[in-house]
């Protein structure tokens, strides 16, 4: 029921306007930092008020609310929302003894800043909701989407997600050991044999509603789960792909979410033999790691969909085919957060 | 479309650590707002809270939860989530099997550890016990993992609403066939960072909260958990029946970051919505556990939203003068209160408001009384303009 129509994404690629994802923009000091427009449609003022995550949030979706006839409401995954404002408010209250604080970072700082700023700038007074489950809020927000456009599927909603590097955050997964410690590069990130990954943000934002007429994709299934166990998540593809797939259908282009880190090569491992007809893609030597960069996949998902193309550094096992009908995603979060989203092309 | 139903309820706050504390709290109109004596912050002999008087290591202890990195705030989740899945009689294999699912919100999370975030954010090696458990969906994870739970599992944030948006989500959860049972509710604990942010917005009150009154100065903070389990009536068999989760709805007032618009188009349009979703006119409902945070910009809102919905308000109060604002936690809380309403047919005095706002002349219940209730509607407002309402029905 949930048909993707329009898709936006601002992350460290040339995604934003005009595309082009065949050139690779390098990761410095092991990030890779989103490239950010020049926002020319929020008015100055508010800009600089803004957080990064919530600048980004906005922008990413702005472009699509301008063309919108009609929005039903806001639907948004992010796992710390304005980290870099939550600490710099954190920085305060110690440095200053809890003494007298600005509220701004504060304010900015609840991740339900940037769906209430969606809201705020359109006026709009429908649903507006933030998921901030980790590595499965942007997820647990296409349920949410999928569960509105089950029961009203005439209605238009923007669904996105957005997480920021900020040098605070970026400090504690590298004490955690879900960040290299020695200097490492997009081209060589799945050659290095070390745990961790480089450290990513982006902010990605979807129109959907339940019309498929002149739709890009449907996310025909959306499944998740908490575990550490190989068998239960290969369990897991093989019922989704029986349930979801006809017969004479294939997975026909995997986009798997392997990040370099070798405690989670087995996971990618297992579902690549699942899928072994597949043409096997990867994405996170151009987003880094971060929780919602499952939302990156689905906008890189539809892409492919659209342009029939697979830019040559994505690719990790070509399988010759012909038109790309069938997408899964595949992405792990931290070893035990899992999930699958299965696409299918709409629009020819 | 078979009803959806709560059949099992847990609460911790600063009146009480079980959902019986809390309404013998409320019945004798009790006030769990006090000066801090457990947690350090410079403001604790400058304003009150709703702290609750357990030690974090108490709660360790007396919960069996002594794993690395628990913070209070998942300590005060379990224990609400603990009383709720026992009064359901939720069995191992129930909490396990895939179509349980756990919505559980926090504003906090594990961002309650201020000073060891602080340190971790900064260090270049080492790092603490609690690299892991800062964000907000560690809290649900903690009681994941305990639990071995395979259902779906969620994390809602927006901001004073969410427990609110927690109990919505799970009943369209398993409207949706989603999931055949949902563990609904919320949690936060007293933290350097809400404290400070919300004194930097000059909204926290240097004396007890008087919700409703024309005098009022401001919100109190407070700390608590509240758990509800809801299940599709068909599936409840000999099960205590609490309430029948009847209708919600969330709105946007998208006016302002941090405040209410003065005609309260958010709170007005998510109160209506849920008169929509259940099917009720406004006559229908009895009682209305208010939002009612003792802020100038709520109350004065809330109230108008209430009349200009309303016409004539039925009975309300805030129960926020008993526990202080619990912000993520506030929404599950004040279901269980509203389910405490209508299985006592009780309504609990709203406290402190001795002068109505001249401007709405809207007073809270005064006082305790025995009454007939079937609708009762339980509302939850945050920043972000995020606006959600609740209705609990008898069965």
């Amino acid at each position: 029921m949930l048909y993707i129509h329009q898709s936006t994404c601002i992350s460290a690629q040339q995604t934003f306007l005009d595309v082009d994802i065949n050139t690779l923009h390098e990761a410095i000091d092991n990030k890779l930092t989103v490239i950010e427009p020049s926002y020319e449609s929020i008015p100055p003022g508010i800009l600089r008020r803004m957080g990064k995550a919530v600048r980004i949030g906005v922008g990413s979706a702005l472009p699509l609310i301008k063309q919108a006839t009609s929005l039903d409401g806001f639907i948004i995954g992010t796992a710390n929302g304005g980290m870099e404002d939550c600490i710099k408010f954190l920085n305060q209250i110690i440095q200053y003894e809890e003494g007298v604080l600005t509220p701004g970072s504060f304010v900015q700082s609840t991740p339900n800043a940037i769906a209430g700023q969606l809201g705020l700038f359109t006026k709009n007074k429908g649903y507006n909701i933030t998921h901030v489950h980790r590595g499965l809020a942007f997820e647990n927000a296409i349920i949410d989407a999928m569960m509105l456009l089950e029961d009203h599927p005439e209605n238009n909603y923007l669904l996105g997600a957005v997480d920021e590097i900020s040098a605070y955050n970026y400090n504690i997964e590298l004490l955690s050991s879900w960040y290299k410690q020695e200097p490492t590069t997009c081209k060589e990130l799945y050659h290095t044999n070390s745990t961790g990954s480089i450290a990513g943000e982006s902010a990605v934002t979807f129109l959907v509603n339940g019309d498929q007429k002149n739709a890009v994709a449907q996310v025909v299934a959306i499944d998740h789960l908490h575990t550490n166990d190989i068998a239960i998540i290969e369990n897991q593809l093989q019922y989704l792909l029986q349930h979801h797939l006809t017969s004479g259908e294939k997975i026909d282009v995997l986009i798997s979410g392997e990040n370099g880190d070798t405690r989670l090569l087995k996971y990618y491992t297992a579902v690549e033999n699942i899928t072994a007809n597949a043409t096997v893609t990867r994405f996170k030597h151009m987003t880094g790691e971060y929780a919602t960069a499952s939302a990156f996949a689905l906008w890189l998902a539809c892409e492919l969909l659209q342009t029939q193309h697979i830019p040559a550094h994505i690719v990790k096992k070509q399988v010759a085919q012909g038109t790309i009908k069938n997408i899964l995603i595949y992405n792990n979060y931290k070893g035990t957060q899992h999930s699958f989203i299965l696409l299918k092309k709409e629009k020819d | 479309m078979s009803r959806i139903v709560v059949t099992g309820i847990g609460v911790i706050s600063a009146i009480g650590n079980t959902v019986a504390e809390n309404r013998t709290a409320l019945q004798e109109g009790k006030c769990g707002i006090t000066a801090l004596s457990l947690f350090p912050s410079k403001y604790a002999g400058l304003m009150p809270f709703g702290e609750i008087k357990i030690t974090t290591a108490a709660l360790q202890e007396k919960l069996n939860a002594k794993e690395t990195g628990v913070t209070r705030t998942s300590l005060l989740a379990l224990h609400a989530f603990v009383e709720a899945i026992q009064d359901s009689k939720l069995s191992d294999k129930d909490m396990r099997c895939f179509d349980t699912a756990l919505i559980g919100a926090s504003t906090v999370g594990g961002m309650c550890l201020t000073d060891e975030l602080y340190n971790d954010a900064n260090k270049s090696d080492g790092g603490s016990d609690y690299l892991a458990s800062y964000d907000f969906a560690s809290v649900n994870i903690y009681l994941q993992e305990r639990y071995k739970m395979a259902g779906l599992v969620n994390t809602i944030n927006t901001a004073c609403s969410s427990s609110a948006n927690a109990i919505m989500y799970g009943a369209r959860l398993i409207k949706s066939g989603r999931a055949k049972r949902a563990i609904v509710g919320g949690v936060d604990c007293l933290a350097k960072f809400t404290i400070n942010g919300f004194n930097a917005l000059h909204i926290l009150s240097s004396e007890i909260c008087t919700p409703f009154d024309e005098q009022r100065k401001g919100l109190n903070l407070g700390e608590g958990a509240a758990f509800l389990v809801l299940e599709k009536e068909e599936d409840v068999k000999d099960k205590n029946i609490y309430a029948v989760v009847s209708g919600y709805c969330n709105s946007n007032d998208s006016f302002h970051p941090s405040s209410l618009s003065d005609e309260g188009d958010g709170p007005y349009l998510s109160m209506k919505g849920a008169l929509k979703s259940a099917n009720l006119s406004a006559t229908d409902i009895s009682f209305i556990n208010a939002h009612g945070t003792a802020t100038e910009n709520n109350d004065l809102v809330e109230s108008k939203a209430m009349l200009r919905l309303f016409g004539t308000t039925p009975p309300f109060a805030s129960t926020k003068s008993n526990t202080g604002h619990t912000l993520g936690a506030a929404g599950a809380i004040e279901a269980v209160y509203s389910i405490l309403n209508l299985t006592h047919q009780e309504i609990y005095p709203g406290l402190n408001c001795k002068e109505p706002i001249t401007a709405t002349g809207l007073q809270p219940v005064q006082a305790y009384q025995k009454k007939s209730l079937q609708h009762i509607m339980s509302n939850s407002f945050g920043f972000g303009g995020n606006c959600t309402s609740l209705i609990f029905s008898t069965t």
